[in-house]
């Protein structure tokens, strides 16, 4: 495994997603989320747990930079970004058990499902544009 | 195919027994100190095909996953990617623990049963699932 450009693409794909997140599920999410304000924290609960929020990011980034480099050695954008939804989907299913625990709207669970399809097809074609093993870089 | 699809078969009966076991019984107590971010009992029996469909997308992704990429190293490869996918959803349980809240100790058991089944899923799929041998002329 070619570390150095591991921790390229895992801070590239960190700050993706942390973008993403913030402005798909912050922002543009922000309206259908206050629809169910009793299954939020405080703006100030929330700024004493923002370390929580990071460190989650890192490990999700972290992970799947990880799974990008063994399921496809060689990287690629276009086979990591596959893995990539295939990973969302598993999300997706999680957002669902949710969904049917939780009192979360149904334009809710869209958002999210939809979100996660988005965020982990472009960041695994970011992990597989910016990761590339030894051997596919001397072929 | 049919390997994938027996693989398929048993590791969603584990993960929906398992999913019981664990959120129906062991954590039910912990559960219980948030009922406003819950649905009622009787909603949720009206909600429980979501569940099913859930927890089949995610058996079914992570089959895929494993055929598509991991194949061939067998209990070990298998475990091996529940493990990193499962660290990875601990990830994303942190960040609902962020916006939403939840009991610190329900992450923290919710995500050592994750763990354990993410393991066992591994491990049968790993153990069940054998690629194809390439044909030779």
């Amino acid at each position: 495994m070619n570390w150095k450009k591991f921790f390229i693409a895992f801070v590239a794909a960190f700050g993706f997603i942390f973008l993403f997140g913030f402005l798909w599920y912050g922002k543009l999410m922000n309206g259908a989320h206050q629809e169910v304000p009793i299954l939020w924290r405080t703006d100030a609960d929330f700024g004493n747990h923002f370390s929580a929020l990071i460190f989650g990011h890192i490990v999700m980034a972290f992970f799947l930079t990880l799974v990008c480099g063994r399921f496809v050695p060689a990287g690629g954008a276009a086979a990591c970004a596959t893995l990539g939804i295939l990973v969302a989907l598993i999300y997706a299913g999680a957002d669902l058990i949710t969904f049917a625990v939780q009192p979360l709207t149904t334009k809710i669970l869209c958002g999210w499902i939809a979100g996660d399809l988005i965020q982990f097809a472009i960041a695994g074609a970011i992990i597989g544009a910016l990761y590339k093993s030894e051997s596919r870089m001397t072929t | 195919m049919k390997r994938l699809v027996f693989a398929f078969i048993a590791a969603y009966a584990f993960i929906f027994l398992w999913g019981w076991l664990l959120n129906g019984v062991f954590l039910k107590d912990v559960y219980a100190q948030t009922p406003n971010l819950w649905r009622s009992q009787s909603e949720m029996i009206g909600l429980f095909h979501w569940i099913i469909i859930g927890q089949a997308l995610i058996v079914f992704s992570f089959v895929i996953i494993y055929a598509s990429g991991f194949a061939g190293g067998g209990v070990i490869a298998g475990i091996r990617l529940g493990v990193l996918l499962e660290i990875a959803a601990i990830g994303m349980r942190l960040g609902f623990y962020a916006v939403q809240p939840i009991p610190g100790k329900l992450i923290l058991y919710g995500s050592i049963g994750g763990l354990v089944e993410m393991v066992i899923v591994g491990a049968m799929v790993g153990a069940i699932y054998k690629p194809v041998p390439p044909r030779t002329a």
